[in-house]
């Protein structure tokens, strides 16, 4: 009688220990881990939708890093760690120094361009040519991302590998921006024929990323470089598409207000119910900026007499002049959007009039004055600005354009990029300018030191992240800060 | 064919039984049980029919002239009579029908009864005098006198290497620490009631926002009373049986059982009286309006007067802004506590049961804050036969904490957020606002004065302490239930076999609710009305089987061997939701028609197996060994790491029992022992190591889904390993008056476990879930002694001392780790590192000097005290590293480099937060009807960072400031000759209030932790009339003196090691009580 009790929980034994193994499989109920995923193009698609969320998710800080430092807005109520950096009072702890949400979009593209090839083997429904679609949008998002990243930080890491699990090597030094910018020439003109021109709808060849888009991203990272024949040609590609337009006269406004105009090339979608742009709290709600007495200056009516983008720009009553490109809802400053369209205006990444004026700019600096005129006097004339004449030099081309991107592309997120090539072009030839328009918000006694250390052009990006030196030993910070700590 | 044969004979046995059955039925034996001594009859006394294996098949009880009849079902079987306080009789019927029996009054008294020996922890085999690890057990029977509402209370100073730190709000558990810090984030030991380890678990999308940090430490809410002892096992060796918890340590709770015998009724009732201790005196409203006045006039020289200080009465709030508010004392009142506690105990020869009730209800120090506490338990054993027998146990436990809201917000303008709390609240709050609003004529409103925005800003985040205390709603309900079913079954002579079944369930429902009328805030806002309820939902299912076996035990040899597997399955799931902008201030009701903030829910499953296989072997009663093998597999790993394997091995020799030294009438048992072993540590979520995709908030982008990588795989992820030796020495003296003991351990960390390991975020990542990497060592030695010069009968007098030593060193950190954290220099702010080789807890800092008397004094001098002179001979400013210049009346700081800047160059180590010696010392003195003992706690060699100091006289911001600051410099030339003076008021200055050791404080202490005093009435003709057998009354009082050179609020600061860069800052949230109770306790 006991030996059949022994050998019976023997046996039970034997048989748990056996079923132990599966048993102890548990998976979470919420959420896909990672073997489930990346089993249909559904999954490779809805990462995308992931990576251009998140690009949008950043709309606020896309404005902050290209208006901050530049001289077109004027914190009201802006919130500490933002008129910090406004008043060029930056140290490493400044949270806008966070790069995190750009790595993000570039970590789940680096998930799609790795994986989304195995999922041909997976999904019978995948085809070659959507999977090459797809894999072209992320590049395109990630050099994107890359390219913001070089113009605010300079270098900074350049990861092609996604982050799947803990064997991954974290902890990478930074690259030279220029070899970064290499790269991305190198990668998006390889996709600038997988690209498609357009999708099914107009609203989607806005939301993503377009033959067009790319090119319009190419021409800009080539200016940013000074390589103004490859710019010109990238240009020209667009408009040999003959997809982009600009809007006329009458109806400029429809840019911003519904937006996914003809004029727009790449713009990150919002619907105002789930997906809320942050530029309405920024610029009306919270009043957190308006506009510069410089920007006044450029475009009130009173002042310099522009009619369509002055208050099309920025709304004047009450002498508040807010920005009233994500408030207004027509350009007559008289109303501002209907509450379900508050949250819901695009951020314009790239549109007709901004690359026209980049090729403007690209043919001024080679000389060619006579067609850069008339591309400045097509985008002033539909401003209803009288023609002007420019002298031939390419400082008084570099001056107008200047000044004609900031009216026309004002509160957009362009203005400090502006600057910064106008900083930077020629060696360094006009630093002096940019300089002075940095301090011009610092406070009045530490203007003359300010200055004398910002000609150093380091000190023109931004520091690294404090808490990302500290995660990580292979940093080396922006030398301009290493003294500030 | 000899199969045939046994079944046949097997029926055939059968039948002749059944035969024997129906032959004995309606044999009824009777007779008398009278006492043997006095010839009276005994009423009451148990008279069973018991079988060879001793199991009880009939019973009776005798009527009131102690006769008794039963039918008996057997004439082979014995008839066993019994009463308490008496020896027992067992008598054959044979072929008598009248038995009388004369039972003798036993020589155990009645009180011994009560003691039934625990002889082995069921899972070792191993009894307390041979054990040879270390563990210490603390008999709670006279503990339970004690006020105390938890068993944390009772050992705190009383076990060697054991650090208890209290906590003041109520409800809340304290903090345990066995043998220091070895592990991240939570050392908390593993807590084992009756056998069954408590796991607290809990899901991976739990929101840790709104838990707070000690409802995870809680200890198990059990009854004080209801516990017979605590043992702590505290090295490897003993804690390996626990293999995959007991990392840090277990606390084994046991408690009390039925015990055969009359049934006993026990009545407990305490009244309870906390004091909050002093708080720090604060500014009143005319003191805290010249500050600021003073503040605003150094920082912007010319300024327009801000109305709310510029006291002004057509100021439309001026009677609302010209108060003297003590905003501390309003929010603070003594709390009162009422706790009853019933039990009842007793059983026959069958069953013998426990049954309590516990009811307590506490308010707590701090305005509409309390606990209640609604417990019940019961335990019965159950024996059917000396071969079988089984044990119940149940308890439920229901409680309600009534707290108030908090928010975390960043107030003191350091960038910290930290929880900002009624009481947090009250230090910084204006004082000349008044809690009332007034009309523009001086007439009070009825309403709370809750302005938008106050002259210290939002006010949301500056709210008035009293209307929240008064108005919000923080509760948590509980209930917990555990049910656990024990067979233990004989096999034979050599085996037996035991099965634990188990299941624990936990409810908990937690209610926040703040309603419009409590703070200052635009009726639009996101916390207007906003409402929160969050239900979890904790279960647990565990069975344990056990073998044991001894093959071996005479007067030599001892050898014994267990087996065990274990089953555990845990489950756990919550759901929240938050509303806001209800319709109405008193429905705090989330789901009355409010906007939805957010709902969120999670689930979360836990497997693990787990065996066990060990060896006890003794020679002769010297020479112990014990080898322990277990081995442990959890889910929670992937398959590459799932197996932790963790073995021990302890040995003893008890040297007092050899032949020459057994001769020694002084010396009694006696043993040196050591052990080894290994015990393992889990991460506490259920799915850390998968790569997650998860949709974001916003579920859609354009016209599709998005899903997006959530979580980093972890294919690295495995058990956290806890090595120990240990070095001990036990020695009894003169009969046992002496106990002493002594150990030494070295407890070394390996592949510690980090919770939310920061990665670089160019990864895409903050952080990877959990990270195994470095090594901690902590080492020590503890004593412990206890000696009783006075052992007589009405007189007794036991004095105890314990002492113990830990230091705890981080031995390697993981590769690339960053062992610099903090560079920036700021206001409150303390540059901190982690080195290898040095304690964890080390914080650096500044150098405060005083102030600079004048502007003269603050240019830079160099080390020989002459002046920096530059280029042109002028003389250098002091300068702080942002370029602000000091100014006469600003602190001064230790200029260490002499370079005329003070920066992150100038800092130095200022100290560590690890306490190097902690202990206790007490005694116990009876004396015929009285009884009185004391216990003292103390804590030495840790210094303390005060917070709250730091937050109270920094005169930077708009936060009301403590007295201290009426002694600040004013005008030129102010201290000279003073050191205590404290800098300028001013406005927003960089620098005057930077981490140095202005804050930094010893934090040594010796507290007289329990002080009890008591008188009992028991054989007196009093309480014999009404039927009582003892009625005692006693006095208790705890925490009330506490020598100490610290000057806040209390020098009991909680060790919890976050990261290698965590110091213990007192940043005065709840300090603890001084504790008052009267106990009143009847038996009958």
């Amino acid at each position: 009688m006991p030996g059949i009790k022994y050998k019976l929980i023997l046996l039970s034994f034997l048989i748990i220990l056996n079923q132990g193994c599966d048993w102890l499989e548990l998976l979470p109920p919420d959420g896909l881990v990672v073997d489930e995923y990346w089993k249909s193009k559904e999954d490779v698609e809805a990462t995308l939708l992931g990576a251009y969320q998140q690009f949008a998710e950043m709309d606020e800080k896309l404005f902050l890093y290209g208006e901050l430092r530049g001289d077109m807005i004027r914190a009201i109520q802006a919130p500490n760690y933002q008129q910090l950096i406004k008043n060029s009072n930056i140290f490493s702890n400044n949270q806008l120094c966070d790069w995190e949400d750009f790595y993000k979009i570039i970590n789940y593209c680096n998930s799609i361009i790795k994986l989304a090839p195995s999922v041909l083997k997976v999904d019978q429904t995948f085809t070659e040519l959507q999977m090459t679609i797809f894999t072209s949008e992320a590049i395109f998002l990630r050099s994107l991302a890359y390219f913001y990243l070089v113009r605010i930080f300079k270098d900074v890491p350049y990861i092609t590998e996604p982050t799947i699990d803990d064997n991954v090597d974290f902890f990478i030094e930074k690259a030279e921006s220029e070899e970064i910018l290499s790269f991305l020439i190198e990668d998006l003109n390889s996709i600038k024929n997988t690209t498609p021109p357009a999708y099914s709808s107009p609203l989607k060849s806005r939301a993503r990323a377009t033959k067009a888009a790319v090119n319009a991203l190419l021409a800009d990272i080539s200016l940013w470089n000074f390589e103004y024949e490859q710019c010109i040609s990238y240009i020209d590609e667009i408009e040999d598409s003959k997809l982009y337009f600009l809007m006329s006269t009458s109806t400029w406004f429809e840019i911003f207000l519904p937006g996914n105009s003809l004029e727009g090339i790449f713009e990150l979608q919002f619907d105002g119910s789930g997906e809320n742009n942050s530029m309405f709290d920024y610029t009306y709600n919270f009043n957190y900026y308006s506009a510069s007495d410089h920007a006044i200056q450029l475009m009130d009516p009173e002042i310099s007499g522009e009619q369509i983008r002055g208050p099309g720009s920025i709304s004047g009553e009450n002498l508040n002049f807010r920005i009233w490109k994500y408030a207004g809802a027509a350009a007559d400053q008289t109303t501002t959007r209907s509450s379900a369209l508050q949250e819901a205006c695009n951020f314009i990444v790239y549109r007709y009039s901004d690359i026209q004026l980049m090729k403007a700019e690209a043919l001024s600096q080679l000389g060619q004055f006579e067609e850069a005129e008339a591309i400045i006097n097509e985008i002033r004339g539909r401003a209803l600005l009288d023609p002007v004449k420019i002298s031939s030099s390419p400082e008084a081309f570099e001056d107008f354009i200047l000044n004609e991107r900031a009216k026309e592309l004002a509160f957009e997120g362009k203005r400090w990029y502006d600057l910064l090539r106008m900083g930077r072009r020629n060696n360094f030839s006009r630093k002096n300018d940019l300089i002075e328009i940095i301090i011009q918000d610092a406070p009045s006694t530490q203007k003359l030191v300010l200055a004398s250390k910002l000609s150093n052009p380091l000190g023109w990006y931004l520091p690294i992240y404090e808490s990302e030196l500290e995660r990580n030993l292979n940093l080396t910070q922006n030398p301009f800060y290493d003294n500030d700590l | 064919m000899k199969n045939r044969v046994h079944t046949v004979t097997f029926l055939a046995l059968l039948f002749l039984a059944c035969m024997a059955e129906i032959f004995a039925q309606g044999i009824v034996i009777r007779g008398q049980v009278t006492e043997l001594e006095t010839g009276e009859p005994i009423p009451g006394a148990t008279v069973v029919e018991v079988d060879d294996n001793e199991r009880v098949i009939k019973g009776t009880i005798t009527d009131y002239n102690g006769n008794y009849a039963l039918q008996i079902t057997s004439i082979r079987n014995q008839l066993k009579y019994s009463f308490v306080g008496f020896e027992n009789v067992t008598e054959e019927p044979a072929n008598r029908t009248t038995i009388n029996v004369q039972l003798s009054s036993s020589m155990i008294a009645l009180e011994d009864v009560v003691v039934v020996a625990q002889v082995t922890d069921a899972l070792s085999g191993i009894n307390e005098r041979d054990r040879a690890s270390s563990a210490v057990k603390v008999d709670m029977s006279d503990i339970s006198k004690l006020s105390v509402t938890s068993a944390a209370d009772a050992l705190q100073g009383q076990v060697t290497g054991l650090d208890i730190v209290s906590s003041g709000s109520p409800g809340s558990g304290a903090q345990i620490v066995i043998r220091g810090l070895g592990s991240l984030g939570d050392s908390r030991p593993l807590i084992v009631v009756d056998g069954i380890a408590q796991d607290i678990s809990r899901s991976s999308d739990f929101d840790f926002g709104s838990a707070d940090v000690e409802d995870l430490g809680a200890l198990v809410s059990i009854a004080p009373q209801d516990i017979k002892s605590i043992e702590v096992l505290k090295d490897a060796a003993s804690t390996a049986v626990w293999g995959s918890q007991g990392a840090d340590g277990v606390l084994m709770i046991t408690t009390n059982r039925g015990t055969k015998g009359k049934t006993k009724f026990d009545y407990n009732y305490k009244l309870t009286f906390n004091q909050s201790p002093p708080p720090i005196p604060m500014l009143d409203g005319n003191e805290y309006t010249m500050l600021m006045l003073e503040e605003l006039h150094n920082s912007a020289g010319v300024f327009d007067l801000p109305p709310e200080i510029a006291f002004d009465p057509n100021y439309g709030d001026f009677y609302n802004y010209s108060a003297n508010t003590d905003w501390i004392s309003l929010i603070t009142r003594t709390g009162v506590s009422h706790d009853h506690f019933f039990k009842l105990s007793g059983g026959g020869e069958k069953t013998q049961y426990y049954a309590s009730v516990n009811s307590s209800n506490e308010t707590g120090i701090t305005l509409n804050e309390g606990y209640k506490r609604l417990t019940s338990r019961i335990n019965l054993d159950y024996t059917l036969s000396r071969n079988l027998r089984f044990a119940v146990n149940f308890d439920f436990t229901n409680s309600y904490q009534d707290g108030n809201w908090y928010t975390n917000q960043d107030v003191t303008g350091d960038g910290n957020r930290e929880r900002l709390t009624v009481r947090r609240m009250a230090y910084v709050k204006a004082p000349n606002m008044s809690v009332y609003e007034y009309n523009n004529s001086g007439k009070l409103t009825g309403e709370y004065f809750t302005p938008l925005e106050s002259f210290q800003g939002d006010g949301e985040i500056f709210f008035n302490p009293v209307a929240v205390a008064d108005l919000s709603e923080r509760d948590t309900k509980t209930n917990r239930f555990q049910n656990s079913f024990v067979l233990r079954y004989r096999i034979s002579k050599k085996f037996r076999f035991e099965e634990t079944v188990s299941f624990q369930y936990e409810g908990r429902k937690l209610s926040i609710f703040l309603p419009y009328s409590a703070i200052g805030t635009d009726w639009l806002d996101d916390n207007v009305n906003n409402a929160r309820e969050q239900n979890n939902h904790n279960q647990k299912i565990s069975s344990r089987s056990l073998l044991i076996f001894v093959p071996l035990s005479n007067e030599t040899h001892e050898l014994s061997g267990r087996l065990m597997f274990q089953v555990d399955q845990y489950k756990s799931d919550f759901t929240q939701i938050t509303t806001r902008n209800g319709s109405s201030i008193s429905i705090s009701d989330p789901s009355a028609g409010a906007l939805v903030s957010n709902i969120r829910s999670g689930s979360s499953e836990t497997r693990s197996l787990g065996s066990l296989l060990s060896v006890n072997y003794k020679l002769k009663d010297r020479y112990i060994t014990s080898i322990i093998l277990r081995a442990d597999a959890n889910s929670k790993f992937g398959s590459n790491n799932r197996l932790g394997f963790f073995p021990s091995i302890s040995i003893a020799w008890r040297f007092s029992e050899e032949p020459i030294l057994k001769s020694l009438s002084w010396l009694n048992d006696s043993k040196i022992r050591f052990s080894y072993g290994q015990s393992g540590k889990q991460p506490d979520q259920a799915y850390a190591r998968h790569g997650i995709y998860d949709t974001p908030q916003n579920a859609t982008y354009f016209d599709g889904n998005v899903v997006i990588p959530i979580q980093v795989q972890l294919a690295n992820l495995k058990w956290q390993t806890i090595e120990s030796y240990n070095l001990g020495i036990d020695m009894s003296f003169l009969k046992n008056r002496i106990f002493f003991t002594a150990e030494v351990y070295n407890k070394l960390t390996h592949d510690l476990l980090w919770e939310n390991y920061d990665i670089p975020s160019s990864s895409g990542f903050d952080v990877i879930g959990w990270f195994n990497g470095g090594k901690v060592r902590n080492r020590g030695w503890e004593s412990y002694m206890r000696y009783y010069p006075v052992k007589r009968k009405n007189f007794n007098v036991g004095v105890n001392f314990n002492i113990s030593r830990n230091s705890n060193t981080f031995l390697e950190f993981p590769e690339n780790f960053n062992n610099i954290r903090g560079e920036v220099v700021a206001n409150g702010v303390f540059p901190r590192q982690a080195n290898t080789g040095q304690p964890i807890g080390s914080f650096y800092g500044f150098i405060y000097q005083g102030v600079y008397p004048t502007n003269e004094d603050a240019f830079a001098k160099d080390k020989d005290g002459r002046f920096l002179l530059d280029a042109n001979g002028n003389k250098i400013p002091m300068t702080f590293a942002d370029g602000t210049f000091f100014q006469g009346g600003d602190a001064k700081y230790a200029d260490v480099n002499h370079d005329g800047v003070i920066d992150i160059y100038d800092v130095q180590y200022l100290g560590d937060s690890n306490p190097e010696i902690i202990g206790g010392f007490g005694s116990n003195i009876s004396y015929k009807k009285f009884r009185a003992s004391f216990q003292f706690l103390f804590r030495t060699g840790f210094e303390i960072v005060n917070e709250i100091a730091m937050d109270t006289e920094g005169m930077l911001n708009r936060n009301n400031q403590s007295k201290a600051v009426l002694h600040r410099w004013r005008r030129s030339g102010q201290g000279v000759d003073d050191s205590y003076i404290l800098p300028r008021a001013f406005y927003l200055h960089p620098a005057n209030n930077l981490g140095s050791d202005r804050y930094v404080e010893k934090g040594d202490f010796l507290r007289l932790n329990n002080l009890s005093i008591g008188y009992s009435l028991r054989n007196n003709s009093f309480v014999r009339r009404i039927n009582i057998d003892e009625l005692e009354v006693s006095m208790n009082m705890r925490k009330i003196l506490t020598y100490t050179n610290y000057t806040g609020q209390d020098p009991e600061i909680s060790q919890r090691m976050e990261d290698p860069f965590w110091f213990g800052t007192d940043n005065g949230l709840s300090p603890t009580p001084r504790v008052y109770s009267l106990i009143f306790n009847v038996r009958f």
